[in-house]
């Protein structure tokens, strides 16, 4: 029985199948989807419902139902094939048995395929789970979702769907903690980058490390974020520093600063915008170059203080005027000063320490040029002393020598002056011992002189003759003998005296060279020639006598020599004047200016000696009057002259008189006869000037010894004598106003002339002033009278 | 006359109506101060030639002076001795004598105002006291006769009065004169003024001559003195004398000039005892003159001074004339004494 065969392999088929459970059910709905077309025969229905009856009312409508019946019918339709066509029992099972393997076939890669997608599903929520602790872990952060095996949220797609959205949000949330590194990170390279200025370093760190972007780590990098940017202000503020502290210093040396600073990093050149370099090697570079500075800084400090102590030096040495010290003021006030106070800018320039210089080396120069003009006093200073006390300079040479050596510059000046000064005090202390000699050389010159105008005064056969200054000459020729015959004791004691001094220092006793005991021994035989000179003239004279006086007897009375001599006697009367080394002021001798008539007065004659002799008296008698005290016009020169102790009454009366006199002659210089003759008028009239004033002060004298109780009789006793002024030049033209002209102090008795407001000569009469007049001013009476009572 | 003023120097404007009776230059200025018959007191600035104020007073003021820059002193013939403070306009009486006040000084020595006047008195004052003159009085002293001139240097006061007396005094120790002295001129004293050296002073007469004369009482001190004619005239053989109103002294060169009623101004060396110049004839009377305090500026009054009583005369004219260095320095001697 084939048929049943079939059918239970068939229904085991179904039993297995059913046996499946739910993939039964999805092959059967496959089955549906097969485009069968149904035909389902009764006889099949029977078939089938002698099995499964139950199964076949129950689900009517069930696909597999529908496919077990496509399929049985399309066995029944193959058993209809087979029958038609004989199929063998064979066959039949064979196709039978393919056909069920067949269908094996198909269920089991279905099996295959359905497990291999559940597979996958459990991968992907595995790979979604994994994923999502990952992040959670990377950010530091408890996992959201922890899946319980045992507690499983149903289907494997349901899972699935639950855990995406998480994974989509905490990857979101992680791509955002990402971009903070990032952003953090790129700071912080960009400060190091500042900082340390090496590009490679900081590339590693750009990359974000993944595995570790939780909160801790970003706080982490903020603090390191902060520490760079603190270091940065740091620098920035040391580098700042540095640049201050080189500005000043470039500031004192004169520096150009932005090129210093250039040189060490072209970023630091530009101020305070755009970021300067701040790397290490920067500051180093700065900090070198500061040290470079400083020491270049304490060297020209060292060289200016060198300099403004060699500056204070020669300005003390050259008394320097202030104003022009001041200029470098403020280099001395920094003499002492140390590195960090001399902040002035320029101070150490090069420029300035030039300028210095240059003024160290013109003071130098000048200190030079005065010492050589020290050098070269000194030394007329030395030749002065010499001079003076009749030394020779002794090495003059050496002086000279030395003066070319310090304009050479092969000597020092201070060396020389030391030298000379050291010859200075030797020569003084020669001077010294040599004094007392001197003044007795000294005045044996003086005796020699008065010896030879002594000699000179006898040989004039006129001497005797009375004439102006006859016994100032006599009184001279006297005191000259007395010398002369002291001259031999003089010498000799001068000698004596110059040999112990000789002898004491063994040494020449030199006057202006010549030995001094030479020059007296010299004198000592001239003396003995003259001597013997003298006694030949008189001999002779004594015969030239006897000669004479037998000619008269002979042939009468010649002329006498005497009036031929007449003419010589005033050149000669000067003469003994300049003999006693003073300037004569001889009456002949005064030039009249031509320029100035007023000056006549300064003659001098005797005549005003005397006057003043007289006023003298007058003076004595403390007259109150006021004509006593004016300045008399006879010069004190003039009683000088005279030899007279007389006191100078006439006050500068005397200078003003020789103020007037430009010009005096110097003795032996010849007088020109028109400017002698002139004066000798003028003289004459001023003799007769004078005698006429002195008439009148003796009449004045006269009245006042008399009358002077009354003063208005003086008055009338005067009224003639006052037109005096009219012949003496004493009233000046009012025409040369610059030319001063002598105050009129000349005596003359004060009688008012004709005094504008005639004053009241009744002594009852009060005097008023114009102003009292004016203002009608009348003294009361009574209290006139008190006044007069009291006093 | 037009080309007088060129000669003379700038006349200021404005000029007193009457008599001027002195003028003054500042201490500290060129200012000038002048007091007038005309009752007024003027006060000008020289170098600008500029009137800057002007005080009217009771009666014709007789003398003013400088306090300091800004005040000053007058003298009145109505008795009245005033403080004048010119920025403010404003006068005060310090006091009054019992006569005309005929001068008055101010002692930078002592700060006090000294006056003279015609009732024979001399008159310290106290010029910070207040008004009234209890408080303003210092002292009062007798004098022989009525005071006609005044002059100090430093605590030296010489007082010349009517009588031909010179009394000269201590500012310290005013009880008594420290010298009584008689003039040395016959005549009338016109003006008194002190060396700038202090050591005397110069006395100027009516009769034209001026005494020079020296504190020191001693035979060389003394013997120093002498005096000189000056402002005179010679005609048809007969001096005319006229008086010497004004002396006043270069304050650098120690020189002085004097001012006469000839008109003239006579600058004088008292050392060298010479005349070192004359200026040209002023239309009338030298009645003040006064050196600036460099010397630069001499303030010349040309103002009839009424000696010989009233009569028609020039206008009154003050002259401010720049003094030329010759004018004024000293010569020095071409021929110094040959030394002996």
């Amino acid at each position: 029985m084939p048929t049943l065969s079939t059918w239970q392999i068939f229904e085991s088929c179904v039993t297995t199948v059913t046996g499946g459970g739910s993939i039964i059910f999805s092959i059967t709905n496959r089955i549906v989807s097969f485009p069968f077309e149904i035909q389902i025969p009764h006889r099949s229905l029977d078939l089938f419902s002698s099995t499964d009856s139950v199964n076949m009312s129950k689900v009517q409508n069930d696909p597999l139902l529908q496919v077990e019946t496509t399929c049985g019918s399309l066995l029944y339709e193959l058993q209809i094939i087979w029958d038609e066509v004989g199929e063998s029992e064979t066959e039949r099972d064979k196709m039978l048995l393919e056909l069920e393997r067949e269908c094996l076939e198909v269920y089991r890669r279905k099996v295959d395929q359905a497990n291999r997608c559940r597979a996958q599903l459990r991968q992907a929520i595995a790979d979604a789970e994994a994923d999502l602790a990952a992040i959670c872990s990377a950010m530091g952060e408890r996992p959201v979702h922890i899946r319980q095996s045992d507690q499983s949220l149903g289907s494997l797609k349901e899972e699935l769907r639950a855990i995406l959205p998480q994974l989509e949000e905490m990857q979101k949330r992680k791509c955002d903690r990402r971009n903070q590194f990032v952003e953090v990170l790129e700071q912080i390279q960009k400060i190091s980058n500042e900082i340390h200025m090496c590009s490679e370093y900081t590339l590693s760190r750009t990359i974000v490390d993944e595995t570790d972007l939780s909160l801790r780590k970003l706080d982490e990098l903020h603090r390191e974020l902060q520490a760079l940017q603190k270091e940065k202000s740091d620098r920035l503020k040391h580098v700042l520093d540095l640049l201050n502290t080189l500005n000043s210093l470039c500031l004192v040396l004169g520096n150009d600063f932005k090129e210093t600073v250039i040189e060490v990093h072209p970023s630091l050149g530009n101020d305070y915008e755009g970021t300067k370099n701040m790397s290490n090697e920067t500051i180093e570079q700065l900090t070198t170059a500061i040290q470079r500075l400083r020491e270049i800084k304490i060297k020209r400090m060292q060289r200016l203080q060198d300099l403004a102590t060699s500056m204070l030096e020669l300005w003390n040495l050259m008394d320097t005027p202030i104003e022009e010290q001041q200029m470098f003021q403020n280099v001395t006030c920094n003499i002492a000063a140390s590195e960090h106070e001399i902040m002035e800018a320029n101070m150490l320039s090069v420029d300035f320490i030039n300028q210095v210089e240059a003024e160290v080396s013109r003071l130098d120069e000048l200190k030079a040029s005065k010492m050589k003009e020290l050098v070269l006093k000194k030394r007329t200073e030395l030749e002065e002393i010499c001079r003076k006390t009749h030394l020779i300079p002794e090495s003059d040479s050496v002086v000279e020598v030395a003066i070319e050596a310090i304009e050479s510059g092969a000597v020092d000046p201070a060396c020389v002056l030391e030298q000379i000064e050291l010859q200075i005090a030797k020569v003084k202390e020669e001077a010294f011992s040599r004094k007392e000699i001197l003044e007795k050389v000294e005045k044996w010159l003086a005796a020699c002189d008065e010896e030879c105008w002594l000699e000179e005064y006898n040989r004039d056969e006129n001497r005797y003759n009375a004439g102006r200054g006859a016994h100032l000459t006599l009184k001279r020729a006297e005191k000259a003998r007395a010398l002369v015959g002291k001259l031999p004791g003089m010498v000799e004691a001068l000698a004596s005296k110059t040999t112990a001094w000789e002898n004491e220092r063994g040494i020449e006793f030199s006057y202006d060279g010549i030995r001094l005991l030479s020059m007296l021994e010299e004198y000592t035989i001239l003396r003995l020639e003259k001597e013997e000179e003298r006694k030949r003239q008189r001999d002779q004279k004594k015969l030239q006598g006897q000669l004479m006086a037998e000619q008269e007897a002979r042939f009468g009375s010649k002329p006498s020599p005497m009036k031929l001599q007449n003419g010589k006697k005033g050149p000669r009367l000067s003469t003994g004047g300049a003999s006693t080394r003073r300037l004569s002021v001889g009456g002949t001798m005064l030039q009249t200016p031509k320029a100035d008539p007023h000056s006549i007065k300064s003659t001098p004659n005797t005549r005003q000696a005397k006057k003043s002799d007289r006023l003298h008296s007058i003076e004595q008698l403390k007259h109150p009057r006021d004509d006593a005290c004016p300045a008399l016009s006879a010069g004190g020169r003039d009683s000088d002259i005279a030899g007279l102790p007389l006191r100078n009454h006439s006050l500068n009366a005397v200078n003003a008189r020789e103020v007037e006199s430009p010009m005096k002659r110097k003795p032996f210089l010849p007088i020109s006869s028109t400017e002698s003759s002139k004066s000798h008028t003028i003289t004459n009239v001023m003799d007769d000037l004078n005698r006429k004033q002195n008439e009148i002060l003796q009449k004045t004298l006269k009245s006042n010894n008399s009358q002077f109780s009354t003063p208005s009789k003086i008055l009338s006793a005067g009224e003639e004598e006052n037109w005096t002024p009219k012949a003496m030049p004493i009233h000046m033209p009012p025409t040369p106003l610059t030319v001063s002209v002598p105050m009129q102090t000349v005596m003359t008795p004060a009688h008012p002339p004709i005094p504008y407001n005639r004053v009241e000569e009744t002594p009852e009469e009060i005097e008023y002033s114009f102003e009292e007049k004016r203002a009608g001013f009348v003294l009361p009476r009574t209290t006139h009278l008190k006044t007069l009572i009291q006093v | 006359m037009a080309a007088l003023p060129l000669v003379a120097g700038r006349e200021l404007s404005s000029p007193p109506s009457d008599g001027i009776s002195n003028l003054r230059f500042s201490n500290h200025s060129d200012h000038l101060l002048v007091s007038s018959w005309d009752k007024s007191v003027r006060l000008y600035d020289a170098s600008a030639n500029v009137l800057r104020g002007e005080f009217m007073h009771g009666g014709p003021v007789l003398d003013c002076c400088f306090h300091d820059d800004s005040s000053g002193f007058s003298a009145g013939a109505d008795n009245t001795v005033r403080r004048l403070v010119f920025n403010l306009g404003k006068e005060d009486i310090l006091g009054r004598h019992d006569a005309p006040v005929r001068c008055i000084e101010y002692s930078y020595a002592t700060g006090q105002v000294i006056t003279g006047s015609w009732d024979k008195t001399l008159k310290c004052w106290d010029p910070r006291g207040a008004s009234g003159q209890e408080r303003t009085l210092v002292g009062t002293y007798a004098q022989p006769e009525r005071v006609y001139s005044l002059s100090l240097y430093g605590n030296r006061l010489v007082v010349a009065t009517a009588g031909r007396n010179v009394n000269v005094y201590d500012l310290r120790n005013m009880s008594q004169p420290e010298q009584r002295r008689e003039s040395s001129l016959k005549y009338q004293t016109r003006c008194v003024r002190c060396y700038p050296n202090g050591t005397g002073y110069a006395l100027s007469s009516v009769e034209g001559r001026v005494a020079m004369e020296f504190f020191d009482l001693s035979d060389s001190g003394q013997s120093k003195k002498y005096a000189f004619k000056c402002h005179r005239k010679s005609e048809a053989g007969r001096d005319i004398v006229y008086p010497v109103n004004a002396i006043a002294f270069h304050p650098i060169y120690g020189t002085f000039a004097t001012g006469g009623c000839d008109g003239y101004v006579n600058v004088w060396d008292g050392n060298n005892k010479k005349r070192l110049y004359q200026y040209s004839k002023y239309p009338t009377s030298i009645a003040a003159l006064s050196f600036s305090r460099d010397g630069r500026l001499l303030a010349v009054a040309s103002s009839y001074t009424f000696e010989e009583g009233d009569k028609p005369h020039e206008p009154d004219a003050i002259f401010v004339r720049s003094v030329n260095e010759v004018e004024v320095k000293p010569k020095p001697k071409a021929y110094p004494t040959p030394a002996s």
